[in-house]
């Protein structure tokens, strides 16, 4: 009887190999004769046309930001009202997540997910590693392209198996960092130098995180030592050409300005920076958009924002360059209603919910319409500012931060010589080196 | 060396002899625990050998019901009178069945190839994505080695059967009736008493410990990173291993690991002894004659136990800051958990006797309090200065009852995470390491290259994983089955 | 002479007592200065310049318990400490008595029953646990996802006493200590093991259960990690070391610092008086087991 059981077994297992093999070609050959709607873009930029298919009875799960939950749950309301023609019973949670926590989550098990996720754009990697995100179809990856800023849309565009495809729906432009300054202390925030004469001047500091890769990175960017995602292999850090000794020449200008305002130009985590308004001891720093409410709250109408300033290298006045992140809303390929994600996640990311969460969040938006909605906003402002002339934080190595936070933190030791080439191009190509991935 | 001559040295000569004798048992302790294993391997398959003659034997003198059950589980059993069991072992048969057809069959299938259905997407008609999802090589392992484990324990059911059923010949051939339900169940809390009280536990650790275990040396095996839990991953063989010593690779894999198992070393060492000595000193002085509030000052020791350490690691994380509240005290801004490598380092290890000395003091305040009180008697009539009963007694005799102790807590700061992943979580970080830090011992490594924040591996981290799992072992078994109390054992009681 | 020899040592007691009570603040400094800043009244977060906190308020500890905040302009609503709390309880509760039941059972199995494979199994259980935990723990949530636990707080009592027969030998050592001759006797009154393990051995066992209950309801308290996993987004099923860690993440830790610190005095309090009060078991239980174990 066993023997006729591991006969049945064995013949079993060989037949759904087989029928496994047979399916994948068929319908790998089915996949490459769809998907031709050519340029057709769908005519607003929040409501995708309803085609749910054969999908009756929807249960969607949706993650979204603590901060942004209430907002997300009447946006959901709004969507099932104007699909309530369509025939399909909705049936929508929506969770509060942790951005940087929903890719985690999802990662280690999709089947228990959300549908429809947020996330920031430096989760990219793994989402695309672990292949959990679903692709956009043509017509919704045109619509998304029409609609919005070019670069986080240019951001979330991968190539798998020698094919180009979106991967998620843009949702905000606004994640990175900028300048945030105390108005009655500095009055010259083109130029880092005008703003450390400043605050030098008002016994205050400027409070920069370089010990920190993701802050560091600027003294090298700003140099032209730009990174431009991944070499062909796809995990080696790719960079942009850069003249070596304009990289050299930039650096030591950042390492004299460290000397020369001692005290002043100080390196520190950035939830100093809120602190240190309140305190009267920060007269500036570079802060992230995260930060923002923190400082509204220090600083009340003595808050002042811009893009980055310049740094004077031998005559000219270079913009300091950083990195530059946006959000995204995802779907989940696991979805049992893959249709009825796609469409609201197109409007969770779309114009009008954009607007919303402008409007009540501050969140700016990547939608070019619902941006002109925000542009009395200074802070917005300045991020968009700097967002145009930063690298875009996506398709980064795991092992760009430490190299590029120990770049700022040799160069802010007081042993170091700021006027030293050699020794500066030296640290930088050792830098340079150990940003590496081919674990 | 007599006892007569050993007596007359000094403390130093003492200790430089146990010192010596120690190392120079230690190869033949090695050799025997060497030996043991050896011999308990070809214990093991001595055992299956004979197993399998049994096998054939039972079967030519079986009678028919007994040959039954080598193809139906428990039929030998049910004919034999003895129902309720028969009835078990073939509701065995038949729940194992039900498992592999439904489960079991197609993971272990997949298990050479590891799945091979790839996951890919289509555009249909109405310009949706479709994604048709593949093999997930994560579950088909896990799977396959549930359906494995499950697979021997059956077999050890199936072959019991065989021998139950053909015990059960024997009785009625010699006369004798099957034991009821009644006796076995007494049996059971009596004789039996073991498997008893044996049962829920080894239960719950085989589900949850042993398989997850035997799960992950498996891993080990494999290309498996931490990103690719929904796609799939291929067998590698002894690569991940080659990777941890490969000290050439562009990676930094071995190089990492030899510095993060040097560090762990020496952090095992003088985390362990640091305790040790200090707890020991504190404990002395508070059991000290003549000093008051005993219990107000181990009450004190006591509250860094009863706090949980998240908490108290992070309070201490925020106190040493570079802006925290010891820098404020001492108008500094050192750098004590990121700065240079060696103040972190200390640091750490400072921390931890914070942490660990009041387990020690409270260990050894009871040892202190369980010496016989006539040995100091008998000193003091003697006239011994305090300090020579403390060498004298005190110091021989904790060094005696608590060395068990001391391995096991050299064994636990090998794998002491919690203080090094919530002071420093490994920082500095180390531009030469892969994903690791001057602070990260082994295991916070093997988290972060595993659920961590760092590029992920889970293929080397199972094989840190089996690499710390043997040297701790091997330590602990050797001194375990060496040490006096295991000897004793019986002697004691 | 005998004077000197006093004076001796009372000067040595001074210096003792001055040591002690210098370890003694520093030992319980980092949780005043908890228990001070988790009374502080502004609501900044990490690094906040001062040592001491200027003005105190017990908002924090309020908002903690109504789910309020008064620094978040929008409330977070996965933090729900009053839960997290309730939660943990019951988990300890459950796996306190599993985990205890199988400490026992294990230890009583190998200090006075002789059986084949004991020696060997002694061992595996004692090499078991050496293992690093955390690559089995994806193992474990699959494993409880097939069972239908994903989730569920029953996930969280398996895999917190699912172990705990692995930490016999201090349990062990205890026994070990227990004369044997009473077995013996009882053996000769005609009492079966059954019987010796209840009526005997355990009534006589008060510090050493003591000892394994502590340890064990501390566990669930504590883990941050494997609960994690678990969990992922059920909140209401979080326990307090996650949701406490939870606070700490990015996205909260600019509005929530003060409820963390609070939470962590809330948390620690009930654990640090169970553990005062119940030290001299713990002490006889660590000692009797620790001598033999």
């Amino acid at each position: 009887m066993k023997k006729i059981l591991a006969m049945l077994l064995a013949g079993m297992v060989t037949v759904t190999a087989f029928a496994g093999c047979g399916g994948q070609d068929n319908q790998q050959q089915k996949g490459n004769e769809g998907g031709n709607s050519g340029d057709a873009v769908y005519s607003d930029a929040s409501w995708a046309d309803a085609a749910f298919g054969d999908e009756k009875d929807v249960t969607l799960k949706v993650w979204a930001p603590d901060a942004a939950v209430d907002l997300t749950k009447k946006q959901v309301e709004a969507f099932k009202e104007h699909y309530a023609d369509s025939g399909v019973k909705f049936n929508i949670e929506v969770k509060p997540m942790e951005e940087s926590e929903a890719a985690t989550n999802i990662v280690t098990d999709k089947s228990i997910a959300a549908d429809v996720f947020g996330f920031p754009s430096d989760q990219f990697n793994r989402l695309m590693s672990a292949k959990v995100l679903q692709k956009l179809g043509t017509k919704f990856a045109n619509s998304v392209k029409a609609y919005n800023d070019e670069n986080p849309v240019k951001a979330a565009t991968f190539t798998v198996d020698d094919k180009e495809g979106l991967y998620a729906f843009p949702e905000t432009a606004d994640n990175g960092y900028y300048l945030v300054y105390d108005n009655t202390v500095v009055t010259h925030p083109e130029t880092l130098e005008g703003i450390l004469a400043d605050c030098k001047a008002a016994g205050r500091t400027f409070i920069m995180d370089g010990g920190n890769g993701f802050y560091g990175c600027v003294y090298a960017f700003t140099g032209g030592a730009k990174i431009d995602g991944f070499e062909s292999d796809g995990t080696t850090q790719k960079f942009t050409e850069y003249d070596e000794t304009e990289v050299v020449n930039t650096l030591m200008a950042f390492a004299k300005l460290m000397k020369d305002y001692k005290g002043t130009y100080v390196h520190d985590a950035v939830a100093a920076i809120s602190t240190g308004f309140t305190n009267k001891k920060v007269g500036a720093g570079i802060d992230g958009s995260w930060d923002t409410a923190a400082n509204k709250k220090a600083l009340g109408n003595k808050l002042g924002a811009a893009k980055l300033p310049t740094i004077n290298v031998n005559g000219t006045d270079k913009q300091l360059v950083g990195l530059f992140g946006y959000k995204y809303i995802g779907v989940n390929v696991a979805s049992k209603y893959p249709r009825s994600a796609m469409t609201l996640a197109y409007y969770l990311a779309g114009q009008e919910c954009q607007e919303q969460r402008a409007k009540s969040n501050g969140w700016g938006p990547s939608n070019k319409e619902a941006a002109k909605a925000v542009a009395d906003d200074p802070i917005l402002v300045a991020l968009f500012e700097q967002g145009a002339v930063s690298v875009p934080q996506v398709n980064i190595a795991d092992t760009l931060w430490t190299p590029m936070g120990n770049l700022g933190a040799e160069m802010y030791k007081d042993s170091w010589d700021p006027a030293n080439k050699d020794k500066t191009l030296e640290l930088f190509n050792k830098v340079k080196a150990n940003i590496r991935d081919e674990g | 060396m007599t006892y007569v001559e050993y007596k007359q040295l000094n403390p130093f000569q003492k200790f430089a002899y146990n010192f010596k004798k120690f190392f120079k048992n230690l190869p033949g302790a090695v050799g025997r625990f060497f030996k043991t294993i050896g011999l308990a391997i070809v214990h093991f398959f001595v055992g299956i050998g004979k197993g399998f003659k049994n096998y054939g034997t039972t079967f030519v003198k079986g009678d028919w019901a007994t040959k039954l059950s080598y193809i139906i589980f428990g039929f030998g059993d049910f004919h034999k009178g003895k129902y309720y069991k028969g009835i078990l072992y073939f509701l065995v048969e038949v729940l194992y069945a039900l498992f592999m057809i439904f489960f079991g069959g197609s993971q272990l299938a997949l298990l050479p190839s590891l799945g091979y259905l790839k996951q890919y997407d289509y555009e249909d008609a109405d310009g949706f994505t479709v994604t048709v999802l593949g093999h997930q090589s994560m579950q088909i392992l896990l799977f396959a080695t549930l359906t494995i484990v499950v697979t021997i324990v059956v077999f050890v059911v199936y072959i019991s059967n065989i021998k139950d059923a053909y015990r059960h010949q024997v009785m009625r051939e010699n006369g004798e009736k099957p034991t009821s339900l009644k006796t076995d169940a007494k049996e059971f809390l009596d004789g039996k008493y073991h498997i008893t009280l044996l049962s829920f536990p080894i239960l719950m650790i085989s589900v949850f410990n042993i398989l997850p275990l035997i799960f992950m040396i498996l891993i080990a095996f494999t290309n498996y990173d931490g990103n690719a839990h929904n796609v799939l991953f291929d067998w590698v063989g002894l690569e991940k291993f080659g990777d941890l010593f490969n000290v050439l690779d562009s990676a930094n894999k071995g190089k990492t690991f030899l510095g993060v198992a040097g560090w762990t070393l020496i952090w095992a060492v003088a985390a362990t002894f640091s305790n040790y000595i200090l707890g020991l000193i504190v404990a002395l002085m508070i059991n000290k004659k003549g000093i008051k509030l005993k219990s107000v000052f181990r009450t004190m020791f006591v509250i860094t136990i009863a706090v949980p350490q998240f908490v108290s690691l992070l309070v201490m994380n925020q106190i040493l800051a570079e802006e925290g509240a010891l820098n404020l005290l001492l108008g500094t801004r050192i750098n004590f958990l990121g700065g240079e490598p060696w103040v972190a380092r200390l640091t750490v290890i400072l921390v931890n006797c914070w942490v660990g000395i009041p387990y020690t003091i409270l260990s050894m305040s009871g040892i202190l309090m369980n010496i016989p009180e006539d040995l100091y008697e008998s000193a003091r009539i003697d006239g011994a200065s305090p300090y020579k009963t403390f060498t004298k007694i005190t110091l021989p005799y904790m060094i005696f009852v608590t060395t068990p102790q001391l391995i096991t807590q050299f064994v636990g700061n090998i794998n002491n995470f919690n203080v090094i992943f919530l002071l420093t979580n490994g920082s500095p970080t180390n531009p030469d390491y892969f994903s690791a830090g001057y602070t990260d011992i082994l295991v916070t490594w093997l988290y972060n290259i595993s659920m961590g924040g760092g590029k992920k591996d889970y293929g080397l981290a199972s094989a840190i994983g089996i690499l710390v799992f043997i040297i701790c072992a091997t330590l602990s078994l050797i001194i375990y089955n060496n040490s006096k109390s295991m000897k004793d054992e019986e002697a004691f009681s | 002479m005998i004077k000197s020899y006093k004076f001796r040592r009372a000067l040595a007691n001074t210096i003792i007592y001055i040591i002690l009570g210098v370890m003694c603040i520093i030992w319980v400094m980092p949780f005043v200065y908890l228990l001070l800043h988790s009374l502080r009244l502004d609501g900044a977060p990490v690094g906040n310049g001062e040592v001491l906190p200027r003005q105190f308020t017990f908002q924090n500890y309020i908002d903690l318990f109504t789910g309020q905040s008064s620094n978040a302009e929008v409330q977070a609503q996965s933090l729900n400490f009053p839960r997290w709390f309730l939660n943990t309880f019951v988990v300890a509760i459950f796996s306190c008595i599993i985990s205890t039941l199988s400490v026992l059972m294990v230890s009583y199995t190998f200090s006075r029953l002789r059986f084949g494979a004991r020696k060997t199994l002694m061992n595996i259980a004692m090499i078991l646990g050496m293992f690093p935990g955390f690559m089995t723990m994806i193992a474990m949530y699959y494993l409880l996802k097939i069972m239908g636990l994903q989730g569920q707080m029953v996930s969280l009592v398996l895999c917190y006493s699912c172990g705990a027969g692995l930490g016999f030998q201090i349990s062990k050592g205890f026994f070990d200590t227990i004369p044997r001759a009473l077995d013996e006797a009882a053996t000769i009154d005609g009492a079966t093991r059954n019987q010796i393990f209840w009526k005997i051995i355990l009534p006589m066992s008060k510090p050493i259960v003591v000892y394994t209950v502590l340890t064990a309801f501390i566990g669930p308290w504590t883990d941050f990690i494997l609960a994690k996993i678990i969990m992922q987004d059920n909140y209401d099923n979080y326990t307090v070391a996650i949701g406490l860690q939870k606070m700490l993440a990015n996205e909260y830790k600019t509005t929530y610092y003060q409820q963390f610190l609070a939470g962590s005095v809330v948390v620690a309090v009930p654990i640090t008086l169970l553990f005062l009060k119940m030290q001299k078991y713990y002490v006889e239980g660590v000692t009797a087991g620790g001598v033999k174990g």
